[in-house]
C-alpha cells in the first residue's frame, strides 16, 4: 500500500505540473462511478432493494477507508425492470459515459445477456453477481461474474444429501435458465455419490400453489425433498409440503437462505437444511465485520443478495486499488487479483478462462427454533 | 390406505381436493370481475391491483393497530370499496362517451398506478401476513385442509348468495340489473345509472380486496407485484364460466383449478398453465358465452362499431412523412449519442410490433393482447436457423417473418369466429401457451436455457453492433413494412377489412368470406411481427421464455391505442413514446414507473381515441 501511495503521490505531482492545481484537486475530488443496472420497479423489485443495501455497506466501509486512493467511489443505480429492452439502452448510456468505469448487474439472464455485446464491444466490463447461467460469461472476455458458480455449489449440495444418509431423492424446482441448470447439476452429482433422484418437479417463478406439485413428488415415494428455490417460494413450499403431512427432510440450495425466509415460511421452515456460501454467524472476521456494519445501518441481518452485493464492491475497489481505474485495467486487474477477502468465498480467485471464482466457502446450516443456526451434524430426525 | 384400490385413486382423490382449494381462491376474484362485466362490460385489469391493495390494508391492521378479525376484515371492505368507487369517479366516469376501449386502457394504468404506489409506500419486500385463525387442519385424503379453506370458501358462497339475493329482491339490485341490460333504457327510466356504477365497483372492489387478504393470509406472504398473474386467473376464471355470470364465475374457478390439478397430475408441474390455457380456448371456441351460459341471454358483445368508435383521424400529408422519415433515416449523422440512437431503434422495433397490431386490432377489430408470442416465434424461428444451420441472418430474418405469418395465422385461426372482448382473451391465452411451449419443448428451444450466442447482423462478416447500426436497420424494416400496409390499407382490402370490423354480419351477407380476409391481416401482421421479433433476437443475442412475456403484449396493445386504433403513423408515435417515456423519466428512478402510469391516464382522459385518430 506504501509504495502505491508514493506512485500515487509522484503521479500526482507530475500532472500538477502538467495541468492547472486547480484540476488536479478537481479531479481527486470527483467520484469514480461503478454502473449498476438492476430491477427497482417491476416484478423483481425486491432483489435490486437488497442489492443496494449490501452496496450501501460496501461504500462505507471503503470511503471510509480512503475510498480509491483518496478518491471516493460511488455508484450509479438503473432502473431496469430486468426487461432486456431496458439493458440495452442503458448500456449504450453507460458506455458512453466516461465517468464509469465499469458496470455491475443486471438480474435475470434474458437483461444481462441482452446487454453483454454491447458491454463487450465497448469495452467496459460487465460483471454479473448473480448471474449463474452457465453462458452468461462466454458474452466476451469483458463479460466477468463471481455469481457462484452451481458446478461447484451443486456437488457441495450433494455431498450434503449424501453425509445426511439419504438415498432417494425428490427435486422441486424453479422452471428457469437458473434452476433448470442447478436442477440438472444436482442429479448428475447425487446420482455420482450413489443417490437416486426419483423425481423431479420444476415450477414457475408467479406460481404461490404447490399442492399439486408436492402430491405429485410424493406419489414417487423419496426419503427427502430437495429445493432449488429462491426464499419467498421456498418459503412457500416447505409450508405447503408440511402442511401435506409430509414428513421427511427437506434440504434446498443455498438461495433460499435469507431472513425473510423464516418470516414467509412461520413454524413449518423448521428442520431445513441447507449450504450457504455466506452465512452471518460465519466466524470468519469479514464475514462479522460486513454483519455489524450491515445491522446498524439497517437494524436487520443481512441475507445472500445483501452480502453478494457487499462482496461485489469490495472486491472491484481491490482491483481499482491495485490495477488503476481504466476500463481496460479494470478488466486486465480482474484476472490478475488474488486473495481478497471475501464474505462468499474463501479468498477470490478468477479462472482467467472462464472468468469465474471457484470453489466457494460453504457452512451447512439448519433453521432450528425459528432461526438459521450451523448445523452441527446430527441425522436430521422426521418430523 | 391399505386397500389398493384407495391407494390407486389416492393421489387422484388429493388432485381433485387440491384443485378445489385453488379454485376457492380464484372464485374470489372472479367473482368482482364478473360483477363488473355484467353491468359496465369491462374486463377490469385493475382488478389484480385492488386484491393487493386488501392484502396491504389487512396486513397493515394486523401488523399495527393489531385488530381482531372481524374487524380486519371490515378495514379490508370500507377501504377497498372506496378504492372501487374512487376508480369508477376518477379513472372511468369521465370516459363514458368515449370508445369503450379507453376505460379497458385506463384500468390498465390504474393497476399501474396502484401498483407503484404501494411498492413505494411498503418496499417490493414480501411480507408475511400473520393467520387470525386458529391454526387446525383436517386430515381428507394424503393432504390436509385448514380453517382458512373453510373460510374461504364460506366467504365465496356467501358472497354469492348475497350478491344474488341483492341483485334478485332489492329496489337497487333491479337497477343494477337494467343498467347491465341497457344502459340507455335505464336511464330513461330514471335509474341513477353513475351511482349503479359506483356501487358495482364498490362492491366488486370489496369482494377483490377481501380476497387478497384472505389469500395472502393464505400463504402467509404478500408483496406490490401479487395481482397481476391474480387477475389474469380471475379473467380466465370467468371466462370459462361465461363472461358477467356471477354463479358461473365461481363454477368457473372451481374447474379451472381442477384442470390446473389434473394438468400437474397428467403432464408434470410446469405444464400447469399450458393445460388451463389450452382448455380456455377450447372452451371459448365451442362455447363463447361460457360453459354455464343459459342460451343466449347476454347478447355476445355489442353488435356493432361500439367497440371501436370512429373518429377523424389527423391526416398526414405523403409529402410530411417522406419528408420526417428522411429525416429521420439522417439523424444519426447530427446525434452521435449511442443511447439516444439505441433508445430510438428500440422504439423502431417496438414500432413494427405496434404498426402489426394495429393492423389486427385497429383495422381488422380483433384486438389481440398476444401480439408477443409472434415476437417469439419470429426471434426464435431465426435465432434457431442462424444458430443450428448457420444460415447467414439476413435471410434466417426474412424466413422468420414467412414462418410467424403462418404459424402465427394458423394458431390464432380457432379464434376467429369470437368477437370483442372474446378475442382479447383468447389471443391472451394464445400468447402464453406460445410462451409455455417454448418453456417445455425442450429438444427444439433449449427450455428455459434459452437460445444463447444469437449472432448478429452482419455486413460481409463484419458484425453490425453500434447504436447507429441498430438504428438504421431497425428503421429501414419499419419503413419497408409501414409502406407494405399503407399499401395495403389503402386498397380494396383495408376497406373490406374495415367493413369486417365494423359490422361482420352486414359485411358477410355482402359476400365476404370472413375467414380468409381475417386471415390475411392476421398473415401480414405475422409477417411484421415476426420480423421484430427476429431482429430483437439478433440484437440481444440471447433470448428465453422471459424476453416476450404478456406483459410486452399488454405493452404493445398500449401503445396502439394510444396512437388510435388502426392508424399506422399513431402506432409509429405511439411506440416511440412508450418506449421513450420510461427512458425520459429515469432521473425519477424508483419513481419512473408511477409517473409513467400517470402520463398514460392522462393521456387517455384527454385523448381516448388516440393521439392520431382511429382510421
Amino acid at each position: 500500500m506504501v509504495r502505491l501511495h508514493r506512485r500515487q503521490v509522484l503521479l500526482g505531482a507530475i500532472a500538477g505540473t502538467l495541468f492547472a492545481p486547480v484540476r488536479a484537486t478537481a479531479q481527486s475530488k470527483e467520484p469514480i462511478l461503478i454502473g449498476v443496472t438492476g430491477p427497482l420497479t417491476g416484478q423483481y423489485a425486491q432483489y435490486g432493494a437488497q442489492w443496494k443495501k449490501g452496496f450501501d455497506v460496501a461504500l462505507d466501509e471503503i470511503n471510509a477507508a480512503g475510498g480509491i486512493n483518496g478518491r471516493p467511489l460511488a455508484y450509479v443505480f438503473e432502473d431496469s425492470q430486468s426487461d432486456p429492452r431496458q439493458t440495452v439502452t442503458i448500456a449504450r448510456k453507460y458506455v458512453a459515459d466516461e465517468r464509469i468505469v465499469v458496470e455491475v448487474g443486471d438480474f435475470s439472464s434474458a437483461a444481462s445477456m441482452a446487454a453483454s455485446p454491447i458491454y463487450q464491444a465497448a469495452g467496459l466490463v460487465q460483471f454479473g453477481f448473480s448471474n449463474s447461467h452457465p453462458d452468461f460469461t462466454k458474452g466476451g472476455d469483458f463479460v466477468w461474474s463471481n455469481a457462484v458458480n452451481q458446478k461447484d455449489e451443486m456437488p457441495l449440495l450433494a455431498d450434503f444429501v449424501r453425509d445426511l444418509g439419504l438415498k432417494k431423492v425428490a427435486i422441486l424446482h424453479l422452471n428457469n435458465d437458473w434452476g433448470r441448470t442447478a436442477k440438472d447439476l444436482l442429479v448428475a452429482a447425487i446420482k455420482e455419490r450413489g443417490g437416486e433422484v426419483v423425481g423431479s418437479e420444476g415450477y414457475l417463478a408467479d406460481e404461490k400453489d404447490f399442492r399439486s406439485a408436492i402430491v405429485r413428488a410424493r406419489s414417487a415415494n423419496p426419503d427427502s425433498l430437495a429445493l432449488i428455490s429462491y426464499y419467498p417460494d421456498g418459503a412457500q413450499l416447505t409450508r405447503q409440503i408440511r402442511q401435506a403431512g409430509i414428513t421427511q427432510p427437506i434440504i434446498a440450495g443455498g438461495s433460499i437462505y435469507s431472513p425473510k425466509f423464516l418470516e414467509l415460511g412461520g413454524n413449518e421452515v423448521n428442520g431445513v437444511l441447507t449450504t450457504v456460501p455466506f452465512f452471518p454467524g460465519d466466524p470468519r472476521p469479514q464475514v462479522q465485520t460486513f454483519v455489524k456494519a450491515f445491522e446498524t445501518k439497517f437494524k436487520e441481518e443481512p441475507d445472500a443478495y445483501n452480502a453478494r452485493a457487499y462482496d461485489t464492491f469490495i472486491l472491484l475497489a481491490a482491483v481499482m486499488r491495485q490495477f488503476g481505474i481504466e476500463r481496460k485495467a479494470i478488466q486486465q486487474g480482474l484476472g490478475k487479483i488474488k486473495d481478497v477477502p471475501s464474505v462468499v468465498y474463501g479468498k477470490v480467485v478468477f479462472d482467467t478462462t472462464t472468468r469465474r471464482v471457484a470453489d466457494p466457502f460453504v457452512s451447512r446450516v439448519e433453521v432450528k427454533g425459528g432461526k438459521w443456526t450451523a448445523y452441527e451434524g446430527a441425522k436430521p430426525a422426521m418430523r | 390406505m391399505t386397500s389398493s384400490v384407495v391407494s390407486w385413486l389416492g393421489p387422484w382423490f388429493d388432485y381433485t381436493i387440491n384443485g378445489l382449494v385453488v379454485g376457492n381462491i380464484y372464485a374470489l376474484l372472479a367473482v368482482g370481475l364478473a360483477l363488473i362485466y355484467g353491468v359496465s362490460h369491462l374486463i377490469n385489469f385493475a382488478h389484480g391491483s385492488i386484491y393487493m391493495v386488501g392484502a396491504y390494508i389487512g396486513w397493515l391492521c394486523i401488523t399495527y393497530l393489531k385488530t381482531p378479525p372481524p374487524l380486519t376484515l371490515l378495514a379490508v371492505v370500507v377501504g377497498c370499496g372506496l378504492l372501487g368507487m374512487a376508480i369508477e369517479r376518477i379513472g372511468l366516469r369521465p370516459l363514458q362517451g368515449s370508445p369503450r376501449i379507453a376505460p379497458l386502457l385506463s384500468t390498465i394504468g390504474i393497476g399501474l398506478v396502484l401498483d407503484q404506489v404501494v411498492q413505494l409506500m411498503f418496499t417490493p419486500d414480501p411480507r408475511g401476513v400473520p393467520l387470525q385463525l386458529p391454526d387446525w387442519r383436517i386430515q381428507i385424503g394424503g393432504g390436509t385442509i385448514g380453517a382458512l379453506d373453510i373460510l374461504i370458501a364460506g366467504i365465496g358462497l356467501a358472497s354469492a348468495l348475497a350478491l344474488y339475493l341483492f341483485l334478485r329482491f332489492t329496489k337497487l339490485g333491479w337497477a343494477v340489473r337494467a343498467t347491465a341490460l341497457d344502459r340507455d333504457a335505464a336511464q330513461q327510466c330514471g335509474v341513477d345509472v353513475n351511482k349503479v356504477n359506483s356501487l358495482v365497483f364498490a362492491i366488486a372492489a370489496a369482494l377483490g380486496g377481501v380476497s387478497g387478504f384472505l389469500v395472502g393470509m393464505y400463504y402467509n406472504s404478500i408483496d406490490p407485484n401479487m395481482g397481476f398473474h391474480a387477475g389474469l386467473k380471475g379473467i380466465v376464471a370467468q371466462m370459462i364460466g361465461g363472461m358477467g355470470n356471477v354463479p358461473g364465475a365461481i363454477a368457473g374457478s372451481l374447474l379451472l383449478g381442477l384442470i390446473e390439478s389434473y394438468g400437474i397430475a397428467a403432464f408434470g408441474t410446469s405444464y400447469r398453465n399450458l393445460f388451463a390455457f389450452l382448455v380456455m380456448i377450447a372452451i371459448l371456441v365451442l362455447k363463447p358465452n361460457g360453459i354455464f351460459s343459459r342460451g343466449r341471454s347476454l347478447p355476445p358483445e355489442p353488435l356493432t362499431g361500439t367497440f371501436i368508435a370512429p373518429s377523424a383521424p389527423v391526416r398526414i400529408p405523403w409529402q410530411v412523412v417522406a419528408v420526417l422519415a428522411v429525416a429521420a433515416l439522417a439523424l444519426p449523422l447530427v446525434v452521435r449519442n449511442g443511447y439516444v440512437l439505441q433508445t430510438l431503434g428500440i422504439g423502431w422495433l417496438y414500432a413494427v410490433l405496434a404498426i402489426s397490431l394495429t393492423l389486427v386490432a385497429g383495422t381488422a377489430g380483433m384486438i389481440s393482447l398476444g401480439q408477443a408470442g409472434l415476437l417469439a416465434i419470429g426471434a426464435y424461428a431465426s435465432g434457431l436457423l442462424a444458430i443450428n444451420f448457420k444460415l447467414p441472418v439476413a435471410t434466417t430474418i426474412l424466413a422468420a417473418g414467412f414462418i410467424t405469418a403462418i404459424l402465427g395465422t394458423l394458431i390464432i385461426f380457432p379464434s376467429f369466429r369470437l368477437r370483442g372482448h372474446y378475442v382479447t382473451i383468447a389471443t391472451l391465452g394464445v400468447g402464453e401457451i406460445v410462451m409455455l411451449v417454448i418453456l417445455n419443448w425442450d429438444s427444439l428451444t433449449h427450455g428455459p436455457v434459452g437460445l444463447t450466442a444469437i449472432p448478429p447482423l452482419s455486413f460481409f462478416g463484419g458484425p453490425l453492433l453500434s447504436g447507429t447500426w441498430i438504428y438504421e436497420i431497425a428503421l429501414c424494416a419499419l419503413i419497408v413494412l409501414a409502406l407494405l400496409q399503407w399499401r395495403l390499407l389503402s386498397s380494396h382490402l383495408g376497406r373490406t377489412l374495415r367493413a369486417i370490423r365494423d359490422d361482420d354480419v352486414a359485411a358477410r351477407s355482402y359476400g365476404i368470406a370472413l375467414d380468409r380476409y381475417k386471415s390475411l391481416a392476421f398473415g401480414v401482421a405475422g409477417f411484421s411481427a415476426g420480423i421484430a421479433g427476429a431482429l430483437m433476437a439478433h440484437i440481444f443475442s440471447y433470448v428465453n421464455h422471459e424476453t416476450f412475456t404478456s406483459q410486452v403484449s399488454l405493452l404493445a396493445l398500449t401503445m396502439v391505442i394510444l396512437g388510435g386504433l388502426g392508424n399506422v403513423s399513431g402506432a409509429i408515435l405511439g411506440a416511440v413514446a412508450l418506449v421513450s417515456l420510461p427512458e425520459l423519466f429515469r432521473a425519477a428512478a424508483e419513481y419512473r414507473m408511477l409517473i409513467y402510469g400517470i402520463a398514460l391516464l392522462l393521456l387517455i382522459r384527454y385523448r381516448p381515441q388516440g393521439l392520431m385518430g382511429t382510421v
